[in-house]
């Protein structure tokens, strides 16, 4: 029997919603299998079990002794903190005066600028290292900072101006004519409309601060060693201790996924630099 | 102050950083590769070699070929398949409405985890005792069950893949769907005003004008798979043997393991080579439609 216009459109949708569904399965399951394992005694975690008593035991245990999971919480929180309070406002300078100002070697500056979050990250460690040696920088949080900072610097200058950028100059302008200096200008005019930018720049920095693996992996060992390369610590004689790491791991991701959430309509455009818009 | 000081008094903190943390250790680590740089010595760099640490690589040693090929072989694979899969997600999810956008602000989620962690989450999964993946495929087909899967050279090159791919199908997917969404209305509607079918107008109207954005996507995906460490770091260490080591993974393990910084830094330029003619792509690209 063949099927009407009308018949086929509603298969084809319903196709579509199953298709849907199933790459949003596959896009969850590693996630929520995390989630179901952090919850789940020793011995449960060697079955598949969905339904399994639930215990908070695994997220007491990361915070004792050997694994001082707090530490390591502390340490990306100071890191990732201190990351964006330096890099935030260095960035909405440089952006204030990308955006609005012609310069010499703009476009130049603006390529270069893009072009260092792309160099790999094993090609700058190493003169890192021995410089974090010689400096006495190294398993320090300052030298983490200095580090993330760079990072960052990048994401930050090329979305703040992406917002300044949407700015209107006008009011900007009329105040200069009245006589108020530039920086009278920045301060009481950019600095508030620019706010909402300024927050979503600083939570993706402080994202990205957080995820940090390769530059804490090799500058650290015991005292400034954050999170996601505290990870590596919950590797025992008898194999991975996976009910532990699945705990260490909601505590890394589950802030990240709020953070996300709230900046999610900016969080392409920052990754892309306005590649894409 | 005037402002044609003052705008160069503004970007000039953002530029010393730039410059200080990326580009002075870049040209650092130009200079160590012609040295011979064994961090254990308090000396450091040690004697001038010229070329020769290029040249080890390239003549002596067999394990740096052996990441090349991994290399070349994850990127040009996992850029196929992202970009495939994604684009085939961006299409299922560009027509809107609330089931659609809610499956969007999902898709944000395994963007924020760190690779470290997706690659910690996929050795669980596939673990060949107790692992989902194992205990799925054992089901489906009995023949495939408790498969060492990270154990086998060629089937731990797959998982990293797998464990790649899917943790950036979702952001890939993301920006397709802002490219979709800027394509004008009129266009798609006039497609489909003559008549033509979903498919055709797919081939005919979409996809060329998605040509801009698909290429942002690629070549932003293939920078990120030459870079690729925390994953095959977290998931396969490099191995079975070295059957997963990337090359970064190489230079971090000669560099860090038998601290033989020289070397190192001279596999390191040999990675910063393909990844200057991606950049200068990529800010080709970006600034052709930043003059528009």
């Amino acid at each position: 029997m063949p099927l009407s216009g009308r018949q086929q459109t509603r298969i084809w949708n319903g196709l579509q919603v199953v298709l849907i569904l199933l790459f949003t399965l596959i896009m969850l399951v590693p996630i929520v299998w995390i989630a179901l394992a952090a919850f789940k005694q020793h011995v449960d975690v060697y079955q598949l079990k969905l339904f399994f008593a639930p215990t908070l035991e695994n997220f007491r245990t990361v915070f004792e002794e050997p694994y001082s999971l707090g530490r390591k919480l502390r340490n990306s929180t100071v890191v990732a903190t201190a990351t964006v309070l330096v890099a935030i406002p260095i960035a909405t300078l440089a952006a204030y005066a990308f955006s609005r100002f012609d310069m010499r070697g703009r476009t130049l500056l603006l390529v270069l600028i893009l072009a260092t979050q792309f160099v790999p990250a094993v090609v700058i460690v190493l003169p890192f290292f021995v410089m974090f040696r010689d400096l006495g920088l190294l398993d320090t949080l300052r030298g983490l900072v200095l580090i993330n900072t760079a990072i960052v610097m990048p994401f930050a200058i090329w979305m703040i101006k992406g917002f300044i950028d949407g700015i209107p100059i006008d009011t900007e302008e009329a105040a200069l004519v009245d006589g108020s200096s530039r920086i009278q200008v920045i301060r009481n005019i950019v600095l508030p409309m620019a706010a909402p930018g300024l927050v979503t720049a600083s939570i993706f920095c402080f994202i990205i601060a957080w995820n940090e693996f390769l530059f804490a992996l090799i500058l650290t060992n015991r005292d400034a060693v954050t999170l996601p390369v505290g990870l590596a610590l919950f590797k025992a004689e008898e194999g991975d201790l996976w009910n532990l790491l699945a705990a260490a791991g909601i505590i890394i991701m589950v802030p990240m996924f709020v953070l996300a959430l709230i900046i999610r309509k900016h969080f392409v455009q920052g990754m892309t630099m306005g590649a894409v818009r | 102050m005037r402002d044609r000081y003052l705008k160069y008094l503004l970007v000039a903190p953002a530029v010393l950083v730039v410059f200080a943390t990326a580009v002075w250790p870049l040209f650092e680590s130009l200079r160590y590769s012609f040295y011979a740089g064994r961090l254990s010595r308090p000396d450091f760099p040690q004697a001038f070699l010229g070329a020769e640490n290029y040249l080890w690589a390239v003549s002596e040693e067999p394990a740096f070929w052996n990441s090349v090929w991994v290399t070349f072989l994850f990127t040009i694979v996992t850029v196929a398949l992202t970009t495939v899969l994604a684009l085939t997600f961006a299409l299922l999810l560009a027509p809107g409405g609330r089931f659609r956008v809610g499956i969007q602000a999902l898709l944000i989620l395994p963007f924020a985890m760190s690779p470290a962690l997706i690659g910690v989450s996929f050795r669980f999964m596939f673990n060949p005792e107790f692992g989902l993946f194992d205990a799925f495929f054992g089901a489906l087909m009995p023949g495939f069950a408790d498969i060492a899967w990270l154990s086998d050279p060629v089937l731990a090159f797959w998982v990293v893949v797998i464990a790649d791919v899917w943790g950036w199908i979702p952001f890939l997917t993301l920006v397709l769907i802002g490219g979709l969404a800027s394509i004008p209305q009129e266009t798609l509607e006039a497609g489909r005003v003559d008549g033509a079918s979903g498919a055709r107008i797919l081939r005919d109207i979409t996809l060329p004008q998605l040509k801009p954005v698909l290429a942002v996507v690629i070549i932003l995906k293939a920078i990120f798979s030459l870079k690729t460490f925390d994953l095959v770091y977290m998931l396969t260490n490099g191995g079975p043997g070295n059957a997963t080591q990337t090359l970064s993974h190489y230079v971090y393990f000669n560099g860090f393991k038998y601290s033989n910084i020289g070397y190192s830094a001279a596999v390191a330029w040999l990675l910063v080579i393909p990844m200057l003619l991606l950049t200068y792509a990529y800010t080709r690209l970006v600034f052709a439609r930043e003059e528009q």
